[in-house]
């Protein structure tokens, strides 16, 4: 029953059936790694202009190959599942709405902004709490899973939040790029397993580049913020609140975590077959099911590439703003993956 | 669940005592306090006795410099975390709130896994907390000697004509007084004989 229910195990087998790109594991391992590194050089050679470059190409598609991804983790019915995709849902909207409408809030002069901190925490507070229920019902659906240690875990999580709300979303910032990484785990123990011990003797290099970036770029001066782009993205990656930390270090690890993190989406899962052939609908089980809805998810996919185009046109047209947004509106796509995460566990 | 209901209200009720209780407390006398100083940057310093100079000079390399001003630029930022906690009674509230709740909880995950004999995460998390606990004690014995034992040696040093040098804090403190003060940590020792 429980095997029934999961996500669309239908997918799983229909995309190894649909496989077509032909890869040793050794092959797989040679390319993490040989991305890594050029990702690392990059990152520490030209921070800020990775970093724009970045976030100018991949943003939009990323987020438009991760709304494909989720489409394609859908159940076509809920079943015993409904309460943790209701909640997940719900979630998703609230605290996208709360995260987005204080800059808001604060632009429009009805809030001072003064209270920072103390809404940031209270934010943060609500996010925990949502995981550690999200935790909690997941770890219900299996009776042989004991997943009370979240409780606690999420309290000592607000707690911290709490003494440092700050560093809390800055931890974020820093942590959800690695989230992909988890994701793609899960993707191959279950499609690729051979390639499986590949991949975690590549994960084994990832701290020892980041060891040594930092090695190489804790004592470079810190990075010319003197226009309103390059300060956004000091600022982003922690200058202000670490600021005995060299802003060069802050944003090359940040832009080095970034490349990873749409690497994987565009190109890894897509590669394995996670997100089925990116042309077709008919991949997707909301769609493909008799009771489906293929013209609605066929219009979400395309309205996903229009966004995607209209993020470039903003780019262009104007990058510190449209970052900004992006940054604000993009809190969706970071909470959206908690829960598709943890069905996968 | 009766049972459940029961007890969270009485939890609630007794965090809400508390309010009323701290609104019997009177305040406390406003004492004035000396002007706090914020650190904003760790350096070195030698005191150096020059017979021939006519004045004292501070010499200063012209990177540190910049690193003072910048920092002194990020002041408001630069707080420590117990400066931090002290201006924010609420957030230190809930942060102790939300720990209580995460060690009781954390009690009631030891009771049911006791139960249900899965001993050896129990035995992982213990093991682990005692590696900290190790690891902490072993980087305490490590740590050097505290800054004023650099210092001891400058009254008689400055005798002799002779250099010392320690670590020095440099302060930004309020106020528009032209004055810079060092203050050097010395210990009082008793000589040999001295009653």
């Amino acid at each position: 029953m429980e095997r029934a229910e999961n996500i669309s195990l239908t997918a799983w087998s229909g995309t190894r059936s649909t496989d077509r790109v032909r890869l040793s594991a050794r092959s797989f391992g040679g390319m993490l790694i040989a991305s890594a590194c050029l990702s690392a050089i990059l990152a520490s050679w030209l921070p800020l202009q990775v970093s724009i470059v970045t976030v100018f190409l991949f943003a939009g598609p990323h987020n438009w190959f991760e709304l494909r991804y989720f489409l394609m983790r859908l159940p076509a019915r809920f079943g015993r599942s409904r309460n943790f995709f209701a909640v997940a849902f719900a979630g998703i909207f609230i605290l996208t709405l709360a995260y987005v409408s204080l800059p808001l809030l604060y632009y429009a002069n009805i809030w001072s902004g003064s209270n920072w901190p103390t809404a940031i925490a209270t934010w943060n507070t609500l996010l925990l709490l949502w995981l550690g229920a999200l935790v909690l019902m997941r770890g219900k659906q299996n009776s042989r899973r004991d997943w009370f240690w979240a409780l606690p875990v999420t309290f000592v999580l607000c707690a911290l939040n709490w003494l440092a709300p700050d560093l809390f979303s800055l931890a974020i910032v820093y942590l959800h790029p690695l989230v992909a990484l988890w994701f793609l785990d899960r993707h191959l123990r279950r499609t690729r397993p051979e390639w499986l011990r590949a991949y975690h003797r590549c994960l084994i290099v990832l701290p020892f580049l980041i060891v040594g970036m930092l090695w190489q770029l804790a004592r470079t001066p810190s990075l010319s913020d003197d226009n309103g782009l390059f300060w956004r993205i000091t600022q982003h990656a922690g200058a202000e609140l670490l600021p005995n930390v060299s802003s060069h270090l802050l944003v090359s690890t940040h832009v080095f975590l970034e490349l990873l993190h749409y690497g994987v989406w565009i190109v890894a899962l897509p590669l394995i077959g996670a997100t089925g052939a990116v042309w077709s609908v008919r991949t997707i089980p909301l769609a493909r099911h008799r009771r489906g809805w293929p013209k609605l998810i066929g219009a979400v996919l395309v309205c996903g590439l229009f966004l995607v185009a209209l993020l470039w046109i903003g780019f262009s047209a104007n990058y510190a703003v449209t970052r900004d947004v992006y940054f604000a509106v993009a809190i969706a796509h970071v909470l959206a993956e908690a829960p598709f995460l943890l069905r996968m566990i | 669940m009766k049972r459940t209901i029961v007890l969270c209200a009485a939890g609630l009720l007794l965090i809400a005592s508390a309010v009323y209780s701290f609104g019997d407390i009177a305040r406390p006398k406003v004492t004035p306090t000396a002007k706090e100083g914020k650190t904003v940057l760790y350096t070195s310093m030698t005191v150096k006795p020059d017979s021939k100079a006519s004045e004292a000079r501070l010499q200063i390399s012209q990177g540190t410099l910049q690193s003072i001003a910048h920092e002194a630029a990020n002041i408001s930022s630069n707080q420590s975390m117990t400066q931090r906690l002290m201006h924010s009674s609420a957030r230190t509230v809930m942060a102790g709130l939300f720990m209580f709740l995460a060690v009781s909880f954390a009690g009631v995950w030891f009771a049911r896994s006791s139960q249900r004999r899965n001993n050896k995460a129990v035995a992982a998390a213990i093991l682990m907390a005692m590696v900290f606990g190790l690891a902490t004690v072993i980087v305490r014995a490590n740590a050097g000697p505290p800054g004023y034992v650099r210092w001891q040696g400058l009254p008689q040093n400055l005798k002799d004509g002779k250099t010392t040098g320690g670590g020095v804090n440099i302060e930004v403190v309020p106020g528009d007084d032209s004055t810079i003060t060092l203050i050097v940590p010395l210990r009082k020792t008793q000589n040999p004989g001295e009653e």
